[in-house]
């Protein structure tokens, strides 16, 4: 019954397109064009019944500062796209136009969807030409704080993909929403106007000339208006192409309940914050610290390329107050539970264990490095065959000098070893950062048949083969 | 000499392999038949630059070791003869802003006859073109300014401004120095405007070993320039050695093939990086 339930919700599951066999990134994006042209018309779309949503994928010009403005592409006109308010298990329809140059798709990131609606062209949806438009048919699950976004490549066009403004909000209420709070706030971080420098140990990364929460610097955009005595929820998004963020809201703290739109067992205080690309924070803040505050990236050099809002109680008013943390401070295990599972999930089965060694290739001072999973880079790897309900263990090793925010598509995982805390149980995520010479081992039961990428969410690592595909049996 | 024309030619510099062996072959020819240096040199700090400039808050020490198994063996114009004059020079480079740097040089020289003599002193500015301006190759402007003794240079006050573009493409690395040169005190006072070019061509082998080669001229005045009997041009077989981000090694052997130029020169660049002030993590 377990293993039918998803295979009969998939069912219900489409994008109207043609699947694809899945071919190598770059060639996906070539063919796709053709394939996706036949399919993906704007005629049958006409046919179609009004959606719930729609999103128009389109040139747009982010206006970040009074001085300084990004030509980028956006949902629906604005950065980041409209919030998608969805109901757990309530199917929708959200129709996609593409009016961008590029072909283009919206991946569904951290919900468990069927591999031709999930949005990521490796596992068979199908790429959206430009003109096209695409028809997305699902029923949202789980619950808790997602992010909608496209899936493409970029390569070394740093205004494409992920570098732009595609992202959004997509929030799966459940049935029995908590509500224990007065307010909610959603704030997306993200940088702009990256250029591929060196960096000392002779790899590329990209620099950022702009960062900025809301699609605004700091100062700019509206304050988070907020009341003395108010609980507030912040759900706060990564959306940033490459960069990791720590932001801290001077003179309060963070009670972090959920990551990855996940409720954490073990909720804490915490004075900052640390996001990878793709992650998510849940927290509650107490405003009892009437005034004007910064809320903003940790790191002096970033925090002056514009990321920080201002947080203003009512009838208060003047310059924005900001005290300098000195350190960066950040665990996820501070957040695990505290004791053990009476009985894990699978006991009745053992964990098979799949150890992935992630290595660069040098490819010269002026060139990226290729990124290895066990030797292999995308798109010549080997696809590992899962067996449907097995429990996995996926030991991340890192012998590399970066840090690797690591998606899973379509599942959720469980964080099970940490540096420093060897058995973690209860904090369940759908990214992970595993840092430089570090091991983290998650664990995840195959329970969502069909293709699953797996991939660093880090952009440039992603386009030079940091990507590897799970097959089901 | 032969050996070492051999040893150039077995790089693999694939579309230049060809006119390299012709070049090569001319510049052995030269060397083999030359026998008078015209002009004093300045084999003290052999170095081909590139764009970037050394970040803020921080300091660049590099020793320049240059030794010259077979140079100039005479007594011209009061000037001593480089032939197996040791050239120690101090380089340190202070990151001004993410875009300058100021260099100051302190040259020395030791020779049987002359012992440890101290040459000169030189100052250097540097700016380049920041990073924000995306443009599609590094560019930098440098200008030298320094006194040298006469008796390792009968043109005691020089000035130089060094234009320098470069660009890393996969594994290649190019970089040009198109420098003009004027001095300020000495015989070639009148001369006017030098066109001095430097010029480097690398290959990254391994991320820690690269290999090239880097060319060194003085043509003379500008739109007079030299015979080239009477011009300097070396040539350096290089080594880069990355193996951290604080330290530079540089290592070449090189030869003059033209009469004015010293026959052989070995030189390495040793260097390494310090940074000051509170280094937060957080900053």
């Amino acid at each position: 019954m377990a293993q039918k339930t998803p295979a009969a919700k998939f069912a219900a599951d489409t994008v109207r397109c043609y699947r694809q066999s899945v071919l190598t990134r770059r060639s996906l994006l070539k063919l796709g064009s053709l394939a996706a042209a036949s399919a993906v018309v704007p005629r049958p779309a006409r046919s179609l019944d009004k959606a719930d949503y729609s999103l128009e994928i389109a040139p747009y010009t982010l206006e970040i500062s009074a001085r300084h403005s990004i030509k980028t592409t956006a949902y629906n006109g604005q950065v980041p796209g409209p919030l998608l308010r969805l109901r757990e298990g309530k199917p929708v329809t959200i129709d996609v136009t593409n009016h961008s140059e590029n072909e283009e798709l919206v991946h569904w990131h951290g919900l468990f969807l069927p591999p031709n609606v999930d949005g990521a062209m490796e596992e068979g949806t199908a790429m959206i030409p430009p003109g096209g438009h695409a028809r997305y048919t699902f029923t949202p699950a789980p619950s808790g704080f997602r992010w909608y976004h496209t899936h493409t490549f970029a390569g070394e066009d740093l205004k494409k993909s992920t570098y732009t403004g595609q992202h959004g909000f997509l929030m799966i209420d459940s049935a029995a929403n908590p509500g224990q709070y007065d307010q909610e706030f959603f704030l997306a971080l993200h940088d702009w106007e990256g250029e591929m420098t060196g960096s000392g140990d002779g790899s590329m990364n990209p620099e950022y000339r702009f960062a900025t929460i809301n699609g605004k610097t700091l100062g700019f955009g509206e304050p988070l208006r907020v009341q003395a005595g108010q609980r507030i929820l912040l759900h706060i998004l990564n959306s940033s192409a490459t960069e990791q963020h720590w932001l801290a809201l001077t003179g309060h703290q963070f009670r972090v309940i959920a990551l990855d739109g996940n409720p954490v067992p073990n909720p804490q205080l915490v004075s900052m914050l640390r996001l990878a690309p793709a992650e998510r924070i849940c927290a509650v803040v107490e405003m009892n610290n009437p005034g004007v505050w910064v809320l903003g990236e940790v790191r002096k050099h970033v925090q002056a390329t514009g990321m920080g809002i201002v947080v203003e109680y009512a009838n208060r008013n003047g310059k924005a107050a900001w005290q300098q943390p000195e350190k960066l401070m950040w665990n996820y295990g501070q957040f695990a539970a505290t004791t053990a599972p009476s009985a894990a999930p699978s006991a009745a089965k053992p964990v098979i264990e799949f150890p992935m060694v992630f290595e660069s290739r040098f490819a010269g001072h002026g060139a990226p490095d290729h990124w290895t999973i066990n030797g292999k880079s995308w798109p010549n790897v080997e696809s590992p065959l899962l067996q449907t309900g097995q429990r996995y263990r996926l030991i991340f090793k890192n012998p590399s000098t970066d840090d690797h925010p690591v998606h899973l598509h379509r599942h959720t995982f469980e964080l099970r070893s940490l540096p420093g805390k060897p058995n973690t149980h209860g904090i369940l995520k759908d990214v992970v950062l595993v840092e430089a010479n570090a091991e983290v081992h998650v664990e995840f039961t195959a329970d969502h048949p069909g293709p699953t990428l797996f991939h660093c969410h880090q952009q440039n690592h992603m386009d030079e083969g940091f990507m590897l595909l799970f097959h089901y049996a | 000499m032969k050996v070492s024309c051999c040893f150039f030619i077995t790089l693999d510099v694939s579309n230049f392999k060809v006119n390299m062996r012709r070049i090569l072959f001319l510049l052995c020819l030269f060397t083999l038949f030359s026998e008078h240096a015209l002009h004093a040199q300045g084999n003290y700090e052999i170095q081909v630059y590139g764009a970037d400039t050394e970040p803020p808050k921080s300091l660049m020490v590099e020793i320049h070791s240059n030794f010259t198994p077979d140079g100039q063996k005479k007594l011209i114009g009061g000037v001593y003869p480089t032939n197996h004059q040791e050239h120690e020079t101090l380089e340190l480079t202070e990151g001004l802003t993410s875009w300058s740097e100021v260099g100051f040089y302190v040259f020395t020289s030791e020779q049987d006859g002359h012992g440890v003599q101290w040459v000169g002193d030189h100052i250097r500015p540097r700016i380049r073109v920041p990073d924000s301006w995306h443009w599609p190759v590094g560019v930098s402007l440098s200008s030298e300014i320094g006194y040298q003794r006469a008796p390792y240079s009968p043109d005691t006050w020089t000035w130089e401004i060094r234009p320098i573009v470069d660009k890393a493409v996969g594994r290649w690395y190019f970089a040009v120095n198109p420098a003009l040169e004027r001095t300020l005190h000495g015989p070639d006072v009148k001369q006017g405007i030098g066109f001095a070019p430097g010029a480097k061509i690398g290959y990254d082998f391994t991320k820690v070993v690269s290999g090239g080669l880097e060319y060194y001229a003085d043509y003379g005045r500008l739109g007079d320039f030299y015979s080239l009997h009477d011009q300097q041009q070396q040539i350096f077989l290089v080594t880069d050695l990355n193996v951290s981000p604080k330290w530079e090694i540089n290592v070449g052997v090189g030869i003059g093939p033209t009469a004015a130029t010293d026959h052989w020169i070995v030189k390495g660049i040793l260097g390494r990086h310090f940074s000051w002030g509170k280094q937060s993590q957080t900053d």
